[in-house]
């Protein structure tokens, strides 16, 4: 009857299970020091059971839904290395069932399963085969050719081939009527001569064994700890709570969330390749940067340091590179293990806030001000409401009339000249519409977003109640924003609040849905949007500005290569563009402009003050004054009325 | 090492728009924001980081309003140790000898090896402070230092002269520096940082604590009497461009094209 005979030709299998056992002492040594060094970085963190992350897990994990992402070729390659390695290792469960407990794999359900386990095997194979050839033939940018990368990866290799081997070895010693069942072990077979395979065989026997075993015992010690911490990041960033809702200055210390995350990081580099920073050519990479915190975090917490021997030398110095990140959340969008590199960064920034010496000058003196004059521009708070000056804006802090909602102007569209053209076109087109709504004037506040990005979170806190009990104050229950970054900070980043933020965009919609904005000139234009981060991939407003752009007759609205939640940071997010001009190849907003400009479109719309600053300057620097307009969203649809 | 750091409170200047009090003496201070002198922010970091460097104490005090526990505040979340508020009351209409003398009563009853202020203030530039204290004091004295370094029994003092032209000098110690800007880069004072030294207890004076007399203080003690602070006056060849930012900018291109301003 079929079956696999254990342990032929093996004398001392003593020899066998004490190297088992030191495999397996290495292996769940390494697991108690990953649980001891995230129990120190976060004492409090404990996982939570919920359904959903159940759910994503499986299918992220398990069925690698999210390597697909962007890169189909990759996740086929990674779910043929998931799959052929995954049926091995249960397959070699199954095999110790049957040797050690009962007997079952005798006959059919033998030949079965043996062709199962030779399928994985060629499907591991192909997967390997396949990852070394985009990493060193096809040279594919976001992956790096560390010693650790090659050696992971050739040592899977060996394990399988010789595998392989010694299944083939042993069909053409024994020569059993069922060898046709092993297909691809009977093709090796073929070629090795029974006499030779018989004094072949306990070397390959053994060698198998070392290099299988060795495997196991380098899990924790290489990337390899990539198949534990990947399931265990992808359930436990689904159990996060939204966002970053401060409520005890936890948001200044890194997580269980986040340190597994760091420790389920492959260096898949997907987020190099989507990071706009990375992409004009500045030194910050997001996963270098999850990678030198990785390191400061196991050096600091770990009883024995950093246990990967391939990274032991790499840097954990991230001081300067963390002002580069404009907080897009591109990086996240792409992240196979859901993690967000760009909150990282803002925790790092609050360390770096908080110790004060290495805070550059700029943002140095921009916070400063910011405190001082509550906003970044450095502008006295009574120039707040200049632009409203002949506009007839009811001022709610003079007198409160019945009101739909407040206006939050914002800091950069109150007081930068380009931006402040968002704020009167967005106030003729509610005048014309008979919207009854209100500024606070004079005495708006900053809303806190860029201290709250920049990792000021003594300083955002005190703006968190400044903004509350102003609104307080005026009764103001319903708030609209200029910028998405007003809106995200009143929407994710504050406590529970009585009122609701919408931006713009988002009222627009509505107005020319219910029929009180009738954008009714026909514009003969084609125009192309540029989503902002912020009101995007932040908080997935995506169809509404472009409803509203459709709105208008005659007007053609063509796609950008990047848009959607795949779009192009302009740069402006993050609080960058209040620090130091950082010398780079190209500007990011530069990047963004000459895409916008491929399109054919004869003007760039957006619906971000930042956006539009740096889209202007951008479409100057690179002489597209005469071809390309920037336009805020309220400004094409005031041409339409 | 121990350094005493004397601070003053000024009022924000840039991108205000001055107004002159009704006496003609004086800013209308009313509507400003008030922060630390710049030149006394670069000294108290620099005290902060010699003791970061060397160990000790760094004592910061001021002469000034209640509202000047602000800018002490600041310091001990920099790194100073302690703080001593002199009331200002009294004190007002005081020239530079009249706030050195009470500074002085403070500082003397330390222990200390180095004095430190900022080389002047925003506000009133007369640069006498630290000197007159190093005077009475019997303290060496360098002033516009650029560089402090502190070598056991002596401090080793780079000071800023003209066109940029340094002068090495050593001074025994205990001595007195007044520090120039740019001697350092000041850290950033987190509102965090600031709200975890709100325990510390300043201590706090008065002119009569101190025993001085009113002829020695304030108006009384003053040998010089203030008549008169005026706005500058739109001079000749000022012209102020008006209209629109576009207007403007046009204009202020033609200006500089026509005068030469561009070859």
């Amino acid at each position: 009857m079929a079956h696999r005979p254990m342990f032929l030709m093996i004398g001392q299998a003593w020899i066998f299970y004490a190297l088992a056992a030191i495999a397996v002492i290495l292996f769940f040594g390494g697991l108690v020091l990953y649980l001891v060094t995230w129990k120190r970085v976060d004492r409090k963190g404990r996982p939570v059971f919920s359904w959903a992350a159940v759910r994503r897990t499986f299918e992220d994990a398990v069925l690698g839904k999210r390597t697909f992402k962007g890169d189909v070729t990759a996740g086929v390659m990674h779910l043929f290395i998931f799959w052929g390695f995954f049926a091995l290792f249960m397959g070699t469960g199954v095999l110790s069932v049957h040797h050690y407990i009962v007997e079952f794999l005798r006959g059919r359900a033998y030949l079965v399963f043996s062709a199962a386990m030779e399928l994985a095997g060629i499907v591991l194979v192909i997967g390997l085969l396949w990852a070394a050839v985009r990493r060193y033939l096809q040279r594919i940018p976001r992956l790096e050719h560390r010693a650790e990368d090659g050696l992971v990866l050739l040592w899977l290799i060996v394990v399988v081939v010789s595998g392989f081997m010694v299944e083939a070895v042993r069909l053409s010693a024994q020569d059993p009527a069922w060898r046709g069942w092993s297909f691809a072990g009977n093709v090796l077979a073929k070629l090795i001569p029974t006499s030779t395979a018989s004094s072949l065989y306990p070397y390959l026997w053994w060698g198998h064994a070392v290099v299988s075993l060795g495997l196991i015992a380098a899990i924790p010690f290489t990337k390899l700890f990539h198949m534990l911490g990947a399931p265990a990041s992808i359930y436990l960033q689904a159990t996060r709570s939204p966002s970053g809702l401060i409520e005890n200055e936890k948001a200044s210390l890194f997580q269980l969330e986040d340190i597994v995350f760091f420790d389920a990081c492959m260096r898949c580099g997907r987020c190099v390749e989507v990071c706009p920073s990375s992409g004009a050519g500045e030194p910050f990479a997001p996963r270098d940067f999850v990678q030198a915190v990785r390191k400061s975090l196991w050096r600091q917490n770990s009883p024995l340091g950093d246990i990967r021997f391939f990274m032991a030398n790499g840097s954990q110095q991230v001081d300067e590179k963390l002002w580069y990140c404009t907080t897009c959340r591109a990086c996240l969008e792409v992240c196979p293990v859901y993690g967000a590199a760009f909150e990282e960064v803002i925790k790092k920034r609050v360390e770096v806030i908080e110790e004060g010496t290495k805070v550059p000058p700029l943002l140095n003196q921009t916070l400063e001000r910011l405190y001082r004059y509550n906003n970044p521009w450095e502008s006295s708070k009574k120039r707040r409401a200049e632009w409203a000056r002949g506009l007839d804006v009811n001022d709610i802090t003079k007198e409160k009339d019945n009101i739909e909602f407040c206006y939050f102007v914002g800091c950069t569209t109150s007081l930068d000249t380009r931006a402040q053209e968002i704020a009167k076109s967005l106030v003729s087109i509610l005048q014309a519409a008979h919207v009854r709504f209100g500024i606070l004037g004079k005495k708006e506040p900053c809303c806190g977003d860029i201290a709250r990005r920049v990792g000021e979170l003594g300083l955002f806190m005190e703006q968190v109640d400044n903004c509350i009990s102003l609104f307080e104050k005026y009764r103001i229950e319903e708030v609209v924003t200029s910028s998405p970054h007003c809106f995200h900070t009143f929407r994710n980043d504050y406590p529970e609040v009585l009122f609701r933020t919408r931006h713009y965009a988002l009222v627009l919609d509505e107005l020319i849905a219910s029929g009180r904005v009738k954008p009714t000139k026909s514009l003969d234009l084609v125009v192309t949007y540029h989503d902002p981060c912020y009101l995007g991939r932040h908080n997935g407003v995506f169809e509404e500005p472009r409803r509203v752009i459709k709105s208008i007759p005659g007007i053609e609205l063509r796609e950008m290569v990047h848009n959607g939640p795949d779009s192009l940071c302009s740069g402006g997010g993050g609080g960058r563009m209040w620090k130091e001009d950082i010398d780079a190849e190209t500007k990011m907003s530069e990047i963004r402009i000459r895409e916008a400009h491929g399109t054919g479109a004869s003007i760039v719309v957006t619906a971000c003050p930042l956006c539009l600053i740096m889209l202007e300057d951008a479409r100057k620097v690179q002489g597209l004054e005469d071809e390309l307009k920037v336009m805020d969203l309220n400004e094409l649809v005031l041409m339409s009325l | 090492m121990n350094i005493i750091v004397c601070i003053k409170q000024v009022p924000e200047v840039t991108d205000a728009d001055l107004e002159i009090t009704s006496d003609g003496t004086d800013i209308d201070k009313e509507d400003l924001e008030m922060v630390i002198n710049e030149w006394d922010n670069y000294a108290v970091e620099e005290a902060v980081r010699i003791k970061e460097a060397q160990g000790g104490k760094v004592t910061v005090v001021t002469l000034g309003d209640e509202d000047s526990e602000d800018v002490l505040r600041r310091a001990l979340a920099m790194g100073a140790d302690a703080a001593v508020l002199i009331d200002e009351e009294g004190f007002e209409g005081s020239d530079a000898a009249g706030i050195a003398r009470g500074l002085l009563r403070v500082v003397e009853e330390m222990e200390f090896d180095l004095v430190l202020t900022g080389a002047q203030s925003s506000d009133d530039n007369w640069a006498q402070v630290g000197l007159l204290m190093a005077e009475w004091l019997g303290l060496p004295f360098a002033s516009l230092a650029v560089k402090v370094e502190p070598k056991g029994e002596t401090v080793v003092v780079h000071r800023e002269l003209e066109a940029n032209t340094l002068e090495e000098v050593e001074l025994p110690l205990p001595a007195a520096v007044t520090i120039q800007t740019g001697i350092n880069e000041p850290r950033y004072v987190s509102i965090m940082g600031i709200r975890k030294v709100r325990n510390i207890q300043i201590e706090e004076v008065s002119a009569g604590d101190l025993g001085l007399e009113a002829s020695q203080i304030g108006k009384q003690g003053s040998s010089i009497e203030k008549i008169r602070l005026s706005l500058p006056e739109e001079g000749e060849g000022a012209e102020i461009l008006t209209g629109t930012m576009e207007e403007i900018c046009e204009k202020a291109a033609q200006v500089i094209k026509e005068r030469g301003g561009v070859a």
